[in-house]
């Protein structure tokens, strides 16, 4: 019996689809390609959404700094020719920015604020030549000079260390001395990551050597960076 | 008409073309000249007026312990300074003359001196980026008028000193806050340092500056120079090893204005460190021997040798000062303090002192090796000996004694009747075989040659008088006009532990190469029984019942001789506490020396009270790093200290 009424269903559904326009189906066609690229479309947003949160939690994974409040501020412009290395962030004195505020990622520092708009703020690039900051080789307590260098078409950013004492060399390459904040100038908090110590040369002193520093890759395509605002600066 | 007037005027033209042609041939004659033939000349006129030469020293070299271990350093000093040739404090400079000749000038009141007027305008910009700079680092200095307008008349290339020796906090907070751009800027030189403050104080002496001196194969030496002044050793290694020790300056060669400022840098070599050198001197035996001083004497002198390698391991001479008292440079206060202290001498070198009983050790090699007496000689000892109407006393009674005896118990009267048993002629003849009448040698400046050894003739030229036997009974026990340096001393007894004779002694570790060829000791000649009776006297010296009992060690067989020598002055006698020994016994590898010099006058200052101790400090430091010297099972009882 229900074999029966099966049988009878399947052949209305046949002679009902045999009876449909040939333009009916094309329509119904076209309605499922729409949906399998809205589809599509989602999965990438998905994608991009979860890059976003992995940048997010690489940020997140910064050195807890009870002295300093983060910021997080997405790159809005870059601008590194030869002469003014520096990126505006989106974030400005609307959010308790202030002139002078270290700016950092996971890779270490980025540079320091410039110039503090309402919604956006100017960063002096570590690369930047008027950047300057007193750092230490790590294990080291003998402070020395960091001075921005530019970017080397085609390599990384570089910068140029001086005070470098006598005894510090660069006999192996697989492992370079490296350069972190001091936290003496009392700008920048101390242990943050600046790069690794390359070539030596005589300083002009002769009291010490000079080099150059080789800083992070991710400096030119950073898209998040972390202003830190010291916490009695942004209460005030 | 036109044309006899054209021919008239033609011949004139003619005159005129060729007046013209003289002219311009001397005219290009002259820029042939000028520009071709002169041209070298002029060239190197424009360079010597517009190129300046600044000279920056190269930096000392280092000087190390035997052991590498830095004894004098250079140290940075920082600096903030004002680079006077930017164009900022130029401007600047001429805006604060400019307002203040017209602040005059609006009040109607007369301006006296102009040059005065711009001292102060420069004074008063300088002041503004120091006001800075305090800010910054907290600081409350200030400028000083006459020191800018001296800098700026004699080195106006090089950038003016706001503040000297910033801590290196402040030279981070200098470096974060100044602008890169800014004419105030830190600025980095350097100055020698001592770790090891007053440890060797006159063995490595100080450094002085002054201008710096032009070597003559730098570049740029037609053009005006300015330099920053050089540091040289001014005594001790500091001074001895100077050309060594001096880095290779640098020169930089900067294009001007027309006032004389920096414009460009056109040519640069950077100056080189000098060499370091490795000294034999072992910092732990020195620092022993200061804590020694520190507790058994003020003035006076250590010496420790290296005997084999003829080596001074330590040297000390006290009263001492801190070497870093004397850098950047010797303020007037310090100058005056150490003058008045009489610290400036190196006493272990310069100090003339009688050997007092550990020259009776040359007395009995004399006495053995002219055979008057062997090492079984016995004299006896009541006290006191009479020569010529007057006593010659003894510290004690010792009844018949011999040689060990006598020496290990530093009885006088033994050694009277071995003096006048050996006579004059040869006592003098082996003190001056053993050196004692001239400088050793060492590599040090300013030995001094005032030592003395007495003998006949130098009595009859000196004093026009004859030599007496009371002259001999005092020199026998290290008496009388007989004087010598702490570091005769040490060498007497490194040959009298070793039966050679040694000298030219160095306080640079030595090469295999120059140990190599080092001459030689010559023999002392002493047979090995007679050799071994001065040996065992000395090692009983060293002994719970001997005079230098202070200095013994445990599980060391140390030989010593102590001696209390007297020096006349005017209102009593100041004694002087001597110690000289070695070790170990068996194979001698140690020679020390100490002097202290008594404080006050007729006070009895023992040697083996004040010096023996004292060169029981470095024994132990000596003998703590050579554990294989020490006999762990030798029982021996030390006497503590404190």
């Amino acid at each position: 019996m229900n074999a029966g009424a099966s049988y009878v269903r399947e052949l209305q559904n046949f002679w009902a689809a045999r009876l449909k326009s040939k333009s009916e189906l094309y329509e119904a066609g076209k309605d499922l390609a729409h949906l399998n690229s809205a589809y599509q479309l989602e999965v990438l947003e998905n994608q991009s959404l979860k890059q976003e949160v992995d940048r997010l939690e690489a940020l997140l994974g910064l050195p807890a700094r009870p002295e300093y409040k983060y910021e997080i501020a997405r790159v809005v412009t870059r601008d590194f020719n030869s002469w003014w290395q520096h990126f505006e962030i989106r974030k400005g004195s609307r959010h308790g920015i202030p002139v002078g505020a270290p700016v950092v990622f996971s890779g270490g520092v980025v540079g320091r604020i410039r110039q503090v708009h309402e919604y956006t703020s100017a960063v002096e690039l570590l690369s930047n030549s008027h950047l300057r900051m007193a750092v230490v080789i790590e294990g080291d307590n003998r402070p020395m000079s960091f001075r921005g260098a530019g970017f080397k078409i085609f390599r990384s950013p570089i910068g140029l260390a001086e005070y470098i004492p006598n005894d510090i060399s660069v006999s192996d390459p697989s492992n370079p001395p490296r350069i972190v904040t001091s936290g003496m100038g009392g700008i920048f908090p101390a242990g943050l990551h600046i790069g690794y110590l390359q070539r030596l040369r005589p300083g002009a002193s002769g009291m010490f050597q000079d080099g150059d520093v080789r800083l992070e890759e991710r400096l030119s395509n950073l898209t998040e960076v972390a202003v830190l605002i010291a916490i009695e600066e942004g209460m005030e | 008409m036109n044309t006899d007037n054209t021919k008239k005027y033609q011949s004139r033209l003619s005159i005129f073309y060729a007046i013209l042609g003289l002219l311009l041939v001397i005219l290009y004659s002259g820029l042939f000249f000028r520009q071709l033939i002169e041209s070298e000349s002029h060239a190197a006129k424009e360079k010597i007026q517009n190129q300046r030469r600044i000279l920056t020293p190269g930096p000392r070299g280092y000087l190390m312990d035997r052991e590498g271990r830095v004894l004098v350093a250079n140290k940075s000093k920082f600096s903030a300074v004002v680079f006077l040739s930017e164009n900022q404090v130029q401007k600047a400079f001429s805006d604060s003359y400019r307002g203040m000749v017209r602040d005059y000038r609006e009040r109607g009141e007369k301006i006296n001196s102009y040059s005065e007027l711009r001292i102060l305008s420069r004074a008063s910009v300088l002041q503004s980026y120091l006001k800075g700079v305090n800010e910054l680092i907290g600081r409350q200095e200030e400028v000083d008028a006459t020191a800018i307008t001296r800098h700026l008349n004699v080195n106006p290339l090089l950038p003016y000193p706001l503040i000297d020796n910033l801590a290196p906090e402040e030279f981070a907070i200098l470096l974060e806050s100044l602008p890169v751009e800014s004419p105030v800027q830190v600025y980095v030189s350097n100055m020698r340092h001592y770790p090891y403050d007053n440890a060797a104080t006159h063995a490595l002496g100080y450094v002085g500056y002054s201008p710096l001196e032009v070597q003559s194969d730098m570049p740029g030496s037609e053009l005006r120079t300015f330099a920053t002044k050089g540091t040289y050793g001014r005594n001790g290694i500091e001074k001895r090893f100077d050309e060594q020790l001096q880095g290779k300056t640098g020169s930089e060669i900067w294009v001007v204005d027309p006032s004389g400022y920096q414009v460009e840098s056109v040519q640069r070599e950077y100056p080189r460190k000098g060499r370091d050198i490795e000294l034999s001197i072992d910092i732990d035996l020195q620092l022993a021997g200061e804590a020694g001083f520190d507790l058994y004497g003020d003035k006076g002198a250590l010496i420790a040798i290296d005997i084999d390698r003829m080596e001074v391991l330590a040297m000390l001479s006290r009263p001492d000062y801190n070497l870093n008292q004397t850098t950047p440079f010797i303020s007037n206060k310090v100058f005056k303090e150490i003058s008045d202290n009489q610290a400036w001498e190196n006493k272990a070198l310069r100090g003339l002192y009688p050997p007092g009983s550990p020259f009776k050790l040359v007395t009995a090699i004399a006495g053995l090796k002219a055979g008057k007496i062997d090492d079984h000689t016995i004299f006896e000892c009541d006290g006191s000996h009479r020569v010529g109407g007057r006593n010659f006393p003894c510290m004690g009674r010792h009844g018949e004694i011999d040689l060990r005896t006598a020496i290990e118990k530093s009885c006088n009267e033994y050694f009277y009747r071995v003096g006048l048993e050996t006579g004059v002629d040869n006592l003098s003849r082996e003190a001056i075989y053993l050196r004692l009448n001239e400088p050793t040698n060492i590599d040090l400046p300013n030995e001094t040659r005032g030592m003395l050894t007495p003998s006949r003739d130098w009595k009859k030229t000196r004093f026009g008088e004859p030599w007496y036997l009371g002259d001999t009974v005092n020199m026998s026990i290290g008496q009388g006009a007989l004087i010598v340096t702490p570091l005769q001393m040490a060498l007497m007894v490194a040959s009298v532990a070793k039966n050679q004779v040694y000298s030219h002694p160095s306080i640079l570790k030595q090469s295999p190469e120059q140990l190599a060829r080092r001459p030689a000791p010559k023999p002392l000649g002493l047979p090995e029984n007679l050799h071994k009776a001065i040996i065992d006297g000395m090692d009983r010296a060293v002994s719970p019942t001997g005079t230098a009992r202070s200095a013994i060690i445990k599980g060391v067989n140390i030989g010593g001789k102590t001696g209390t020598a007297q020096i006349n002055k005017k209102d009593g006698n100041l004694e002087l506490a001597w110690f000289v020994g070695f070790a170990p016994i068996e194979d001698p590898k140690i020679a020390v020396v100490a002097l202290v010099e008594g404080q006050e006058l007729n006070v009895s200052f023992g040697g083996g009270q004040y010096a023996a101790p004292m060169a029981r400090y470095v024994l132990e430091a000596y003998f703590d790093k050579r554990p294989e010297y020490v006999n762990t099972q030798k029982v021996t009882t030390t006497a503590a200290l404190p």
